[in-house]
């Protein structure tokens, strides 16, 4: 027998048997391991281990095949798994977007109208707004002159008729 | 006998399902296991066929270990398999309403082929009760340690201890 069977019997049995009492049952045990070492079983023929080893020959390419198979189909369920998570994530997101709302409870607006947006000459999609603009250029070039002292009137009232009409504009604007 | 590192690179062998590796554990293991076999059952067609299952089932789960003594986990599977064989002669003989003692004395008086002969370990082993004659084969034919036989058994290793030192002192009574 191996050394692990030449674990420490004696100090085993001292943990539960008096010295004297322990090493009387490690010599029971030795002297038993002896006859049956004495007695062989008889051994296995040579005909069986052949039918065994051609046996498991035959079980191992099934069973090779078994695991290829096993692990194709998990890949195959993973990307599938993948794709379709992929394709309602995308259809959720693209359908949100069209209606407006990107999920419960969150929604958007511009306050830009989508065609002013996407314009590239504001003057000919929004009147209003180019109005403003020029509006608004034309008193800050007022507003500039004035700065300088160009203005041949009096500056005073020139600057509180530029904040009236100023006013007025800004009026206008949140009317509409 | 390989020594540890040849027996894990077997066993990777064998997890990789490579044939000849089996082929090794099989001329490894065949001997001990065919002995055990043999002493539990009293009959060599049913060792033949126990060791068999045994090592299909070893390619079957080869799988599942994970380290630790293999030794352990072959005999494992093969109590296994022993547990199975009583349980399923226990199923057959209560179809027949045949008392259990009756059981044992087919395990233990195996109609002997003609040329097999009936050895005196084999004749005082069928006069002990079975967990007792698998607990001596399991210590003698697995080599394993009293800790890990108790561990296999789930039971505290001064039980295992004693029990196996009461069989064995009974056996040599027995063969004296």
């Amino acid at each position: 027998m191996n050394s692990r069977n030449d674990e420490n019997l004696k100090d085993l049995f001292e943990r539960f048997l008096s010295a004297e009492q322990a090493e009387s049952g490690v010599e029971d045990i030795q002297k038993a391991e002896q006859i049956l070492r004495e007695h062989p079983a008889p051994e296995p023929d040579n005909m069986l281990i052949a039918n065994i080893k051609a046996e498991i020959a035959m079980r191992l390419p099934a069973k090779r095949t078994n695991v290829f198979m096993k692990t194709a189909y998990r890949v195959a369920y993973a990307a599938a798994t993948i794709l379709i998570v992929s394709a309602i994530s995308l259809s959720l997101f693209d359908n949100g977007a069209r209606n407006g709302a990107l999920g419960p409870g969150l929604q958007y607006n511009s306050i830009i109208p989508t065609a002013v947006w996407e314009s590239d000459d504001i003057t000919t999609d929004d009147a209003d707004l180019a109005i403003f603009t020029i509006e608004i250029e034309q008193i800050e070039d007022e507003l500039r002159t004035l700065q300088l002292g160009e203005s041949a009137g009096n500056g005073d009232s020139s600057l509180s008729e530029l904040e009236m009409e100023l006013v007025a504009i800004n009026n206008d604007f949140w009317k509409e | 006998m390989a020594n540890s590192d040849d027996l894990a690179r077997i066993i990777i062998g064998c997890k990789s399902g490579y044939s000849k590796c089996f082929s090794q554990i099989v001329d490894m293991y065949a001997s001990r296991c065919y002995g055990y076999f043999y002493r539990l059952t009293g009959n060599k067609d049913l060792s033949d066929e126990l060791l068999s299952e045994l090592f299909v089932k070893l390619v079957e789960k080869i799988a599942s270990y994970k380290g630790g003594s293999f030794e352990g986990w072959l005999f494992r599977i093969a109590s296994n398999i022993f547990h199975d064989y009583l349980r399923s002669k226990q199923r057959q003989k209560k179809l027949l309403n045949v008392h259990k003692e009756q059981i044992e004395s087919e395990i233990t008086e195996p109609k002997q082929s003609g040329n097999e002969q009936i050895d005196m370990l084999q004749t005082q082993l069928k006069r002990m009760d079975t967990d007792t004659r698998e607990l001596i084969m399991l210590r003698f034919y697995s080599q394993l340690s009293f800790k890990e036989i108790a561990k296999m058994r789930s039971e505290p290793i001064g039980t295992t201890l004693a029990k196996l030192h009461r069989g064995l002192k009974k056996l040599r009574e027995l063969m004296e």
